[in-house]
């Protein structure tokens, strides 16, 4: 059984069709890939996986439980993270705070108003722990606002990740980066797999094809090729869905 | 049924009048994207400068006071009715003005304005022409009752619903008919594309709260016959403004006569069964409408929504 | 922008070096207010403002949830309050228990129907829901008195066991009110600085983001938009006693408005202090301005709008930009002793 499974998606905003039939499976302890281009319905899709709109017809099933239509927080809560394309952090707080809020450990005391929030070492070492692993370390107390956007991508990234879920999805993670700072990332989510599973979706089609196991091409709102980078680059479909040069 | 009648008329009346007050205050949400909390004192503001207008508290120490006071009661309405909604548009244009420095900032920033400014003018009122309740002259011809059906109805009340009417059309007019009405009328959609097409923003905008706090005023000097010249008459304003463009889309010209029309009908009919309590109902069907999860009637995020 | 997250340091103490300063301020108010041409009564009246303002700040500025009808639970506090002592039993406890148990109610009521919504749509109907309750206040009068006001509300005595302290002089009634604001004021410093205030603040910032890393948003706006209705109840309560009577005109649209307008002019979107700040500054304008001119309020407003346009970060904001040095990473950094 997958991790991660989508069956017969359909999604319509009013008379539009945007997803018709989308079929998806992640496997455990894989970095996946959804490419497409601009209005194919990847983005659409990737908000149905994650939550934010529910899917009109189809099942979601997270390790054979069905999370489709649940409203967001619970799906995070099931282990379900996502980074999001454009930032989305906490701008009045510091780099920590924003670390913090994710943590479950944290969640788990979200109804006591009386104790100090800064007050449990251990909570906060945990917090450390995820700016290391995205390579914001020693940064904690700046406010997230002052961070170069290549760091705030990375805090992003961070934010998802100190929730420890079991599957973690990257929208576009490489919006705006530079050269360099695309390679940074390549070279994180290389070490993040190790302990988590992955699902990004990208139009930067050179970046999936070095990163990912497996992934699934989506196209006028159906996937139209699935398969490893090798397999994808010979096949037609891929050729034709105008993705420009292959790798 | 028949005892219904006067109130449906009084409801109509109100609905034609909430559709000028509701008018202004769409094009200037549209727009701008600005909720006017002080479109209600704006509207207050027009009552009283026409107040002073008609009977100006100086007019009887001076040779062209006493002239004045001497025109006949139609004239001097006339020309109050003409005139002060001008000087509130004015008003208007300057509230813009103290607005920009807020257009980049969240949209709290705009509503604490306006909502201070709603206090500053009201207090302007207060201390310009006194607290208590004062009385707008009006011409002898649409004062009084009227025999129809075996019913009373109030002369000034048929004047109100006519002139409003004939309001809305020239809002019409002007909007369908006019190039720069036809600018206003996009920008109320959207005026990210107004900006687009080259228009000058500025400009605009300043027009827009001008024309928008004008006929709030317009409203005002209309109104206030039937629901009293004090200096807080325009607190119950706000609210049914907001709940039409709810009701009918911000921006939409039909929309919010047809919602001001059912808003004054319901208010009519509920002052049938409750009088005191017919002004809640604007409110209580505001806190149906958008409060307890519902999406407002169109389910759409408009501008509000951010 | 300064903003509430980072401008307050994320303390773990009890107790600030502010506190201790305010507490010094309002023990020692009576010996001097009379000397500066003040009276004791307002001193009583700052008070409770300040109870009602921070607790109102809860909402406004931490949670980022603007009500523009709040006077509506300090009016059913202070209802609540009356209709105890003339209707179950002389009692301060029992008083303030009831006020702040009927601002809750009032306060859940509202909050049910609100709590999905934000910015503009909650704003208006904070609104609505305030004109709803202020005009039955004004009709009910069996129940309210009306616009007469409910009348004869005694000034119960404190009892504490070995003691009974009276209330009715205005010295007495005046430590009694600053006690209260003492405990309100430890309370809400703690709250804000919990992991739940800071989820509140979180929320301010980027709701989506919050409910996209497991929290239920809407009842941390419920609870929020409560607790803040049963801190104006207690404000309200004590309110009643201060004047021993009730009245509608503290839920009007008006009144409702000027508690925003003075948590905004002393910094309550970017300082916790912000709030004590602007109740003292109006109180003073009304006082102080009002006694050289009619016109105080017109420009107590104009200064609104001003600051609006200017400098939203309000009173404190400013004071806090004179104050500091440049930022460095070693400004924020969480003290455990207290600080700016």
């Amino acid at each position: 059984m997958a991790l991660f499974e989508a069956r017969s998606i359909h999604k319509r905003f009013g008379a539009r069709v945007v997803l018709e039939n989308v079929n998806l499976s992640f496997e455990a302890g894989q970095v996946s890939g959804i490419m497409g281009p601009n209005g194919a319905g990847k983005t659409t899709c990737f908000h149905v996986l994650t939550g934010r709109y529910a899917p009109d017809r189809g099942e979601i099933l997270l390790e054979g439980q069905s999370i489709g239509g649940l409203p967001p927080q619970r799906i995070a809560r099931l282990g379900v993270a996502r980074s999001f394309q454009v930032m989305n952090l906490f701008d009045d707080s510091t780099v920590l705070e924003n670390i913090l809020l994710a943590l479950p450990d944290f969640r788990a005391r979200r109804h006591k108003a009386l104790t100090a929030a800064f007050a449990d070492a251990a909570l906060i070492d945990e917090a450390r722990e995820v700016l290391d692993q995205v390579g914001l370390t020693g940064r904690e107390w700046e406010p997230s606002v002052s961070l170069s956007y290549g760091d705030r991508r990375a805090l992003e990234i961070g934010v998802a990740l100190a929730a420890r879920p079991r599957i973690l999805f990257l929208d576009e993670p490489t919006s705006g980066l530079g050269t360099e700072a695309t390679l940074n990332l390549a070279r994180l989510i290389a070490r993040l797999r190790q302990r988590y599973t992955i699902v990004v979706i990208e139009h930067d089609m050179r970046f999936l094809f070095r990163i990912a196991d497996r992934i699934a091409v989506i196209h006028w709102g159906q996937v139209i090729a699935e398969g490893t980078p090798a397999a994808l680059s010979t096949n037609k479909w891929v050729q034709r869905s105008a993705l420009g040069e292959l790798v | 049924m028949i005892q219904l009648a006067p109130h449906l008329f009084n409801g109509l009346t109100l609905g034609l009048l909430f559709a000028l007050i509701a008018l202004g205050f769409t094009l200037i949400v549209g727009v701008m994207e600005v909720l006017n909390l002080a479109h209600g004192s704006l509207f207050a503001l027009g009552a009283y400068i026409a107040l002073s207008m008609i009977d100006p508290a100086w007019a009887q120490e001076t040779a062209l006071g006493g002239w004045w006071l001497g025109l006949p009661i139609t004239a001097r309405y006339g020309v109050a009715l003409a005139f002060a909604p001008l000087a509130v548009g004015l008003a208007g244009m300057l509230l813009e003005r103290c607005l920009r420095p807020t257009y980049d900032k969240a949209p709290l920033y705009g509503l604490l304005l306006t909502f201070g400014a709603a206090l500053v003018i009201e207090e302007l009122i207060r201390l310009g022409w006194g607290t208590g309740e004062q009385h707008l002259p009006v011409p002898d011809g649409i004062n009084g009752a009227f025999f129809f059906g075996g019913l009373i109805f109030s002369k000034y009340k048929i004047f109100a619903a006519v002139f409003a009417l004939a309001a809305i059309a020239a809002v019409w007019v002007f909007l369908e008919r006019t190039p720069y009405g036809a600018i206003i009328k996009a920008g109320a959609h959207d005026s990210e594309m107004v900006r687009a097409l080259g228009y000058d923003l500025a400009r605009l905008r300043m027009f827009v709260f001008g024309l928008g706090a004008a006929l709030a005023g317009i409203a005002g000097i209309v109104m206030v016959p039937i629901w009293g010249l004090r200096p807080h008459v325009g607190i119950d304003v706000v609210i049914p403004a907001f709940l039409i463009i709810v009701l009918g889309g911000v921006g939409s010209f039909w929309g919010a006569v047809v919602a001001s029309i059912l808003v004054g009908l319901a208010v009519g009919i509920t002052g049938a069964y409750a009088s005191a309590w017919s002004l809640m109902s604007m409110y209580l069907l505001l806190i149906a409408v958008v409060g307890f999860r519902a999406r407002g009637l169109f389910g759409r995020k408009s501008a509000l929504e951010r | 922008m300064l903003t509430l997250s980072d401008i307050s340091p994320r303390s773990t103490a009890w107790v600030t070096p502010q506190m201790l300063v305010l507490a010094l301020v309002m023990l020692s108010a009576p010996l001097w207010l009379g000397p500066v041409g003040l009276y004791q009564y307002l001193g009583i009246e700052i008070a409770i403002w300040m109870v009602y303002a921070l607790g109102f700040n809860l909402l406004f500025g931490y949670t980022g949830l603007h009500s523009f009808g709040h006077g509506a639970y300090l009016g059913v506090g202070g209802y609540a309050f009356g209709l105890f002592q003339h209707h179950v039993g002389t009692s301060l406890v029992g008083g303030l228990a009831a006020a702040i148990l009927a601002s809750a109610l009032a306060g859940m009521i509202v909050a049910a129907a609100v709590s999905h919504r934000r910015g503009i749509y909650f704003a208006l109907l904070t609104i609505a829901f305030g004109q709803v309750f202020w005009f039955s206040a004004i009709k009910l009068h069996w129940l309210t008195g009306g616009e007469d006001g409910l009348l004869n509300i005694p000034r119960p005595a404190l009892d504490l066991g070995v003691v009974q302290v009276t209330l009715s002089d205005n010295l007495s009634f005046y430590y009694f009110t600053v006690a209260v604001l003492g405990l309100c004021v430890v309370a809400l410093w703690r709250i804000v600085n919990s992991p739940f205030g800071r989820i509140l603040q979180a929320i301010r910032q980027n709701e989506m983001r919050a409910s996209f890393i497991g929290y239920e948003v809407w009842r941390f706006k419920f609870a929020a938009f409560v607790l803040s209705a049963m801190f104006a109840g207690l404000a309200g309560g004590l309110f009643a006693m201060a004047q021993e009577s009730a009245y509608p005109d503290v839920m009007s649209l008006h009144q409702s408005g000027l508690i925003v307008m003075m948590v905004l002019v002393g910094g309550g979107l970017v300082s916790f202090w912000g709030p004590v700040l602007g109740v003292v500054l109006y109180f003073v304008a009304r006082d102080v301005l009002g006694a050289l001119t009619e016109t105080w309020l017109l420009w107590y407003g104009l200064m609104f709008v001003a600051m609006v346009m200017f400098r939203p970060e309000g009173l404190a904001g400013v004071l806090h930009r004179l104050r500091r040095r440049p930022p460095s990473a070693a400004q924020t950094r969480p003290v455990t002793s207290g600080g700016a």
